[in-house]
């Protein structure tokens, strides 16, 4: 049986809040919230709490409220999270959390961030698909295997979380970053894609899959459970054979509106 | 003042969703180059990537396997055989979801481009589920007669969202992420620009432009129980309104028979369509009592009203008896992680409570906007019920009402609206645009009026604060403007409007800054969904029948010699006077599609 908002036993929790505000703050300071709230809230709705309670200036972004638009990443107790599906209780144990920003991008005030840089690698890594010039009248097949191999990446929601936790990224804004790799890797397994070889050769470049340094702290912090890591394992590889890879492709897409046959 | 400053766009379009990305998209292919795209949250952020089932197109791909009913499991047609689904059945189904008062002529358009707007997402890249011979997957949907609902998972909408947003790019198209649209430039019937404020910087700007258009989006953030994202405030429907655009059937409101009890979060109707069951409290499928032919999968506004009704009759199901169950525990743990991955992690996360064991408590939540501002087929936004033109606005997606919902939306068209009017728009606004509009010019300092707005919400310095108002706003909506409504209800309701409305103008904004004031666009926000309130409960007043979802206690009965009409209010001169309303016919064949009863 569910439980139900109406019983719920209210906990007193200390939110202590990254704030800045770049126009008048020297620099970012911490303020502390005191909140009594019912113990099944999420952090989000704790913000909202504080905000229209208690401090109107406080500032963050935020919009589905259900973990599909990736507006409110945030580095709660020091790993990255959507604040609207995280709990307050699982964040809280000990009666404090911590909020700050997502880190390694400027702070436009608050908990808002500047994602630009991110939003830079995501159009470098060409996000769309360049699909063969001769269109069927119908769908092109694709099976449902070479669908579930998209799955993950196509759920990613571009909140940046991933990119914010990578220490490579942390001193190297030319690196593509885990989100923008993910997509790349989507493009490139995508049977319909006439450009594989284009797409391995940009994310092979200097700037590319070589330079993670595979320490999983965009696994960690993906709030949909991707694994980041691994595309950029199977781009590594798919690099290193681009010739074969590309053949591969160009032979696949001559059935690419055919029926496929089991 | 005039301490702004001016950008020229040949188009300007008002939100990054389906509609107004579709709308940038084609125009762009069409040879127009200079689109800017403002939306006050990043494109990718837009409520379109929340839809989640499935959107509709009669592929004939799939069907249930004969003799085994409407509840039979699907199998892949034959793809040489005849075909088991029509855009002629679609239309059948739209119209009868509809309660008749959608415009034929509009959903002929629908269903018919819906079929080729699949088929050019598959191209452009957007991954749909698939059957074993690589064609399509399709689902069962509500109100729908086949399994027409093409889907990607439970993540329908931010697949297709994705999609066309990266062909925009790769168009060309700019984007002005976190810019708030604040006002709109018409002079002499002319749209010429509109006013905007840079959030990030606080900075004011006009955007000229020969052709602007709106797909702001959906009204549903009036509600306290909504699906809706907080973006969902309805500005651009409130901003069109404020400049002397009518609003049409803003009186229908989609009420989702799935919300996560509590917070109406949306578990997807795919849940039904996949084969979930829904408990009363005494765990019995009272939709048989309903509509035994559709079961769960009779359109919402129905399956809603059985639920609220079950609940009034004190057959509801939890400790309040205020919920219904959906039951998803016989579909198994390898489909709901296969067909429903999103939806069961919302219930993890909300409720507590993993749909794989376990009931899930659920209430009908605001869901969907079927009025708006009045558009043609091809987005050009009409100034009254004799459609003249607004010249130089356009509008498509959920903020717009073409119409084609009617009384009621049935699943996976909305997904569908926004695409194939979003499109159509962008080829009309190329058409004007190329057809040799000018660039007219602004007179007078639009800024002004804006500025004198904000200074003086930052001015207000009452007890109450902004949310307090906008709190309360949501609370009389969703009690007395909700799945079932009365003459007297409603009276409350705008007794209660017209009093938020006075106290907004001392509710306190403690953020006086410039940089990213989200105090303040909260406080903007609010009065845009205090002034589309009055005109949604002062049309539900007026119209004495039921239709679709609009269901009236009172007057119980679907009243076609009367009220088969479209609503058309505009703003009156003297804002103590209630909107004033004139009427629209429905475009109707009487030979195909006459009127008729609406049973399932």
């Amino acid at each position: 049986m569910a439980e139900t908002n109406t019983t719920q036993p209210l906990q007193t929790v200390i939110v202590r809040i990254q704030r800045f505000n770049p126009d008048v703050d020297k620099k970012a300071h911490m303020q502390d919230f005191k909140v009594e709230v019912p113990a099944g809230i999420t952090l989000l709705e704790t913000l909202e709490l504080i905000k229209n309670k208690m401090d109107g200036t406080l500032t963050y972004q935020k919009s589905c409220r259900h973990a599909i638009c990736g507006s409110c990443a945030m580095n709660v107790n020091g790993k990255n999270m959507l604040v609207c599906k995280v709990p307050l209780r699982d964040v809280a144990k000990n009666g404090k959390v911590e909020v700050r920003p997502l880190q390694y991008v400027p702070i436009i005030k608050d908990l808002v961030v500047d994602r630009t840089s991110f939003w830079e690698q995501y159009e470098r890594a060409k996000p769309w698909l360049v699909p063969p010039e001769q269109m069927p009248e119908k769908e092109f097949r694709v099976s449902p295997e070479e669908v579930h191999a998209l799955n993950e990446a196509q759920s990613c929601i571009m909140c940046g979380a991933c990119y914010t936790a990578c220490t490579v990224v942390a001193f190297n804004k030319k690196y593509y970053g885990p989100a923008a790799m993910l997509k790349a890797y989507m493009r490139v397994m995508d049977p319909r894609d006439t450009i594989p070889g284009e797409r391995l050769k940009e994310v092979g470049s200097e700037d590319g899959v070589f330079k993670c340094h595979t320490i999983f702290n965009c696994i960690d912090a993906c709030p949909k459970g991707l694994n980041p890591t691994q595309a950029i394992e199977t781009l590594r590889k798919l690099a290193q054979r681009r010739a074969a890879f590309e053949a591969e492709r160009a032979e696949r897409l001559k059935t690419i509106a055919e029926p496929i046959k089991k | 003042m005039a301490n702004y400053e001016t950008i020229t766009h040949d188009v300007v379009i008002v939100g990054a969703g389906l509609a107004g990305t579709w709308a940038a998209l084609q125009a762009s292919r069409a040879g127009v180059k200079d689109i800017g795209v403002i939306s006050k949250i990043h494109p990718l952020r837009s409520h379109s990537g929340a839809a989640q089932g499935g959107i509709a197109a009669a592929l004939s791909n799939v069907q249930a396997v004969p003799g085994t009913g409407a509840e039979g499991p699907l199998e892949a047609t034959n793809e040489n055989g005849p075909l088991v689904d029509t855009w002629e059945m679609h239309m059948a189904d739209t119209i009868k979801g509809s309660d008749w008062l959608g415009d034929q002529d509009a959903i002929e358009i629908l269903v018919k481009d819906a079929i080729k707007i699949i088929y050019e997402y598959e191209h452009l890249g957007c991954v749909f589920s698939r059957l074993d011979d690589g064609r399509i997957a399709q689902r069962r949907f509500g109100g729908h007669s086949m399994p027409r609902a093409n889907y990607s998972a439970d993540r329908t909408g931010h697949v297709l969202l994705h999609t066309v947003h990266e062909q925009a790019l790769r168009f060309g198209v700019k984007f002005y992420s976190d810019w708030q649209c604040l006002d709109l430039i018409i002079e002499d019937g002319v749209c010429r620009g509109i006013v905007a404020l840079d959030i990030v910087s606080g900075k004011l700007r006009v955007m000229r432009a020969k052709a602007v258009m709106f797909g702001t989006g959906g009204y549903g953030r009036a509600f306290k129980i909504t699906s809706n994202a907080f973006a969902n405030t309805g500005d651009g429907v409130a901003i069109a309104y404020a400049n002397g655009v009518p609003l049409m059937d803003m009186e229908f409101v989609q009420f989702h028979p799935t919300g996560l009890w509590g917070s109406g979060i949306l578990m997807s109707e795919a849940c039904r369509g996949e084969g979930g069951h829904l408990l009363n409290g005494n765990n019995e499928r009272f939709m048989a009592n309903y509509a035994p032919s559709k079961m769960e999968l009779a359109p919402r506004d129905m399956v809603s009203r059985s639920e609220q009704n079950e609940i009034n009759n004190g057959r509801g199901a939890g400790p309040n008896k205020d919920a219904i169950w959906l039951d998803l525990r016989h579909l198994g743990r390898d489909k709901i992680l296969e067909k429903l991955p999103e939806v069961r992690e919302f219930a993890i996360n909300f409720v507590g409570v993993d749909p794989i064991d376990n009931l899930v408590p659920i209430q009908p939540t605001a869901h969907y906007s079927m009025g708006g501002i009045p558009t043609t087929a091809d987005g050009q936004v009409i100034a009254n019920a004799k459609s003249d033109p607004v010249v130089g606005f356009y509008a498509a997606g959920e903020c717009s009402c073409v119409s084609v919902h009617g009384a009621n939306r049935l699943g996976t068209n909305s997904l569908l609206e926004a695409s194939v009017f979003g499109k159509r728009a962008g080829d009309e606004i190329a058409r004007f645009v190329k057809g040799g509009a000018k660039l007219y010019n602004v007179t007078g300092d639009p800024v002004e009026k804006v500025e004198k707005r904000i200074s003086t919400i930052f001015a207000r310095n009452g007890k109450e604060r902004v949310d307090d108002v906008a709190q309360e706003l949501k609370t009389t909506m969703t009690n007395n403007c909700g799945v079932f409504r009365d003459g007297e209800r409603l009276q409350v309701a705008m007794r209660d409007i017209k009093a938020l409305q006075e106290r907004i103008k001392t509710a306190r904004v403690e953020d006086k800054s410039h940089r990213f004031n989200t105090d303040l666009l909260h406080a903007i926000e609010t009065e845009n969904l205090l002034n589309f309130s009055e005109v949604i409960v002062h049309g539900a007043i007026t119209r004495t029948e039921s239709r679709g979802a609009h269901s009236r206690t009172d007057f119980a009965n679907r009243d076609d010699a009367n009220w088969l009409k479209h609503t058309v209010a505009h703003k009156p001169s003297n804002p103590n006077d209630p909107p004033i309303l004139s009427y629209k016919p429905v475009n109707i064949d009487y030979k195909r599609y006459p009127p008729m009863e609406r049973k399932y």
